[in-house]
């Protein structure tokens, strides 16, 4: 099969798949039906406040799995999904930044800085339909860049790297998350150590399982979903839920969308906005392609330039950004949206996974099996037929339609969520945890699973009380096995050489690398 | 909120010890073979290696959170929220109590009341039983979470537990016959 006749291969799997109905004689997959209830899912818990994709793919995914199984048709319909949510919740996240000053997540702070403003003058649907073009745009932006650079990057690392250098390059994606994300290189460290320390106990090659301390409890290891979720999800639960406590509840009241100005979004708007979509597009995804570098860098470097270009050029009638400029709530939207896309390249050509959305498209690879995303799925053998590579540009297909949902009906639905910010968080959030507890339990059925899950989730409210990102955390956890099966080969590859991280250039550059980026973000944090 | 000025201080300590006790204590203790072993005249890489790489980044981490981040920007701890989380994993350790225990206690008063024989591991499959620990366990969370933010015990926290804890239900056991809801997977 040529590489055409692969990424044909990987449509028609998406389009001909398990036929769901038939709409007017035309047969509708199930995959397609998932991305878009992902998708309408994704808007509705990102214009939720509390609410976030990855609490929605944590709850969702257990169900999935019991509903399409553990075959390898189950992989599209259920990633399909997933993406759907990690799109929706993209352009939904704007929702409640715009109307309520209440932004959801870190990166969607800078949209309240226009997105609010424009509410207050009367121009709230303007400012939605401000955000959803921009963040569409940067958004499909960004998976054209994913579509293709993963498999060149992919094939680059098959081609040229070797045991030793992919460990080394595991290592250094480590050392680059630790350092990158949350602002605290030390912090980063001793999550990164957390995460490597819960995902050996218990497991190893000797008969024994090590770091067990005799106790039946751990002899099988730490439940790869009890860990991710209880850190993840259960502890921003746990902190969302204190805070709400802490603040007496929000009680803002709904701001109206009122139309009392013109709404519409005309030429010469998209005229003025386009240069900035463009410019925060490149930023957003540039980021997003390093591993663990988020949206909220994205948003503030595309918000930052796009003030100073704005000051330049703006006419005196023109609003100055925090004012309520359209280009504010754009030059954001566009930066944190294409961060998505661009986030998935390390996934899919390395197998590192660099947002959360990444991690649970790679527990459902897991879950179901069938697929394990990293440089092995790019190879595109002519003589047999590759099952991964035809799944990889499957996963492309959805993030297409994913695309062609959000430019065609997600802008009307994203506007009609501004009811869900009305839920009070002390009521949505204890039924998310009961959910979130649920979902493992169904999934493990067992109830150590659950304590597990509790105490991981302790642990992660008191990282976010600490200032430590959970992120390493989850990543060590999910690449450590990884990392020491690599080492094992490496060094029995090269005859239990000692220093086998260190004999070929590639590999030595990248460990001293991992060595730099740490010392970097330390100076840098010095110097702030 | 409090400023707690020296939360970084005992982060570091606590982490360095941690570090320290898993690199010279916990792993030579409890790994079977060393950093490194012979097996069948090759040197292959053992069990201890990986958690004491961990130990590794522990320890720098630690020890670079003493040496530069010390005195930086004190971590804001409210003792007070602290308190609520405790209350949160309080509620919930009582609510899986509930599931637990709820179904087959249901099942002994029945027996009591009619002298039956009644056993729940046979009925976890069948209607009301299987939903019976779980719908009063989510039932009492939720409420309790509400009421817990709150500061008061109200009606509404009441209703709203027992829908959601219904809706629950209804999410997960109706369209599935293989999803087995607390506790039927370990009663």
């Amino acid at each position: 099969m040529t590489a055409l006749d692969y990424a044909w291969a990987g449509i028609l799997a998406v389009f001909q798949g398990p036929e769901l109905f038939a709409l007017f004689g035309l047969p509708i997959s199930v995959t397609l039906v998932m991305i878009l209830g992902g998708f309408l899912l994704g808007i509705a818990v990102g214009a939720t406040p509390g609410m976030a994709g990855p609490i929605a793919m944590a709850i969702s995914l257990p169900i999935l799995i019991s509903t399409f199984g553990f075959t390898p048709d189950a992989l599209l319909p259920v990633m399909g999904f997933l993406i759907g949510i990690m799109k929706g919740a993209t352009i939904g996240g704007a929702v409640p930044a715009i109307l309520f000053n209440t932004p959801g997540t870190p990166d969607a702070y800078m949209t309240t800085l226009d997105g609010y403003p424009m509410t207050q003058k009367g121009e709230a649907k303007k400012a939605l339909k401000v955000a959803h073009f921009a963040s569409v745009t940067g958004d499909t932006f960004s998976d054209i860049v994913l579509i293709l650079c993963a498999p060149f990057l992919a094939i680059l690392v098959e081609g040229y790297l070797d045991l030793p250098e992919k460990t080394a390059l595991l290592i250094l994606s480590l050392s680059f998350i630790a350092a990158a994300v949350g602002g605290s290189a030390a912090k980063g460290l001793i999550s990164t150590g957390l995460g490597l320390l819960c995902v050996y106990i218990g497991t190893g090659q000797d008969f024994y399982p090590r770091l067990s301390l005799g106790t039946e409890a751990l002899n099988d290891g730490i439940p790869l979903t009890a860990a991710i979720l209880g850190v993840l999800i259960i502890g921003a639960v746990f902190k969302e839920l204190s805070d709400t406590w802490a603040a007496d509840t929000d009680r803002r009241s709904a701001a109206a969308m009122s139309a009392q100005k013109d709404q519409r979004l005309r030429g010469r708007d998209l005229r003025r906005l386009c240069p900035h979509i463009a410019r925060s597009s490149l930023i957003g995804t540039a980021i997003g392609a390093l591993p663990g570098v988020g949206s909220t860098l994205a948003a503030t470097l595309g918000y930052t330039i796009g003030r100073a270009r704005h000051e330049r050029r703006r006419a005196a009638d023109q609003p100055a950004f925090g004012d309520g400029a359209i280009e504010g709530v754009a030059a954001t939207e566009a930066a944190n949206s294409s961060v998505s896309g661009a986030n998935l390249i390390p996934v899919l050509s390395l197998g590192i996974p660099g947002n959360t959305a990444a991690i649970f498209l790679i527990l459902a690879a897991e879950s179901i099996g069938g697929f394990n995303p990293g440089p092995s799925v790019f190879r595109f053998t002519t003589d047999t037929v590759n099952p991964e590579l035809v799944i990889a540009f499957g996963l492309f297909t959805c993030m297409i339609v994913a695309n062609v949902l959000n430019w065609t009906i997600g802008g009307a639905f994203m506007r009609s969520m501004g009811i869900m910010t009305r839920i009070p968080r002390q009521i949505l959030l204890p039924i998310v945890l009961i959910l979130t507890l649920t979902a493992i339990y169904v999934q493990e059925t067992a109830m150590s699973a659950v304590w597990f899950t509790l105490a991981f989730g302790v642990l992660g409210y008191a990282m976010r009380v600490l200032e430590i990102s959970p992120l390493p955390f989850v990543i060590a956890f999910i690449l450590g096995g990884r990392i020491e099966q690599s080492a094992r080969e490496a060094f029995s590859a090269t005859g239990g050489d000692p220093f086998f991280l260190f004999t070929s250039p590639i590999a030595a550059v990248f460990m001293a690398l991992s060595i730099v980026v740490i010392w970097v973000a330390m100076r840098r944090k010095e110097r702030r | 909120m409090n400023s707690f000025g020296k939360a970084n201080l005992l982060l570091g300590l606590g982490v360095v010890v941690l570090a320290l006790v898993l690199i010279f204590v916990w792993v030579p203790l409890d790994t079977t073979s060393g950093i490194a072993s012979q097996v069948r005249r090759q040197f292959v890489i053992g069990d201890a290696l990986a958690p004491t790489v961990a130990g590794v980044f522990l320890l720098v981490g630690g020890a670079m959170v003493l040496a530069f981040e010390r005195q930086l920007s004190p971590v804001q701890i409210s003792p007070g929220k602290l308190g609520y989380v405790l209350r949160v994993c309080a509620i919930l350790a009582v609510s899986f109590t509930i599931m637990r225990y709820a179904g087959p206690l249901a099942v002994w008063l029945v027996n009591a009341a009619t002298d039956g024989e009644l056993v729940y591991r046979q009925l976890r499959g069948t209607t009301p039983w299987k939903q019976s620990g779980y719908f009063l366990g989510a039932w009492f969370a939720i409420a309790a979470m509400i009421s817990l933010t709150d500061r008061r015990v109200s009606g509404r926290s009441v209703l709203v537990g027992a829908l959601a804890a219904l809706g629950l239900v209804v999410l997960y056991d109706l369209p599935f016959d293989d999803l087995l809801l607390p506790p039927n997977g370990d009663v």
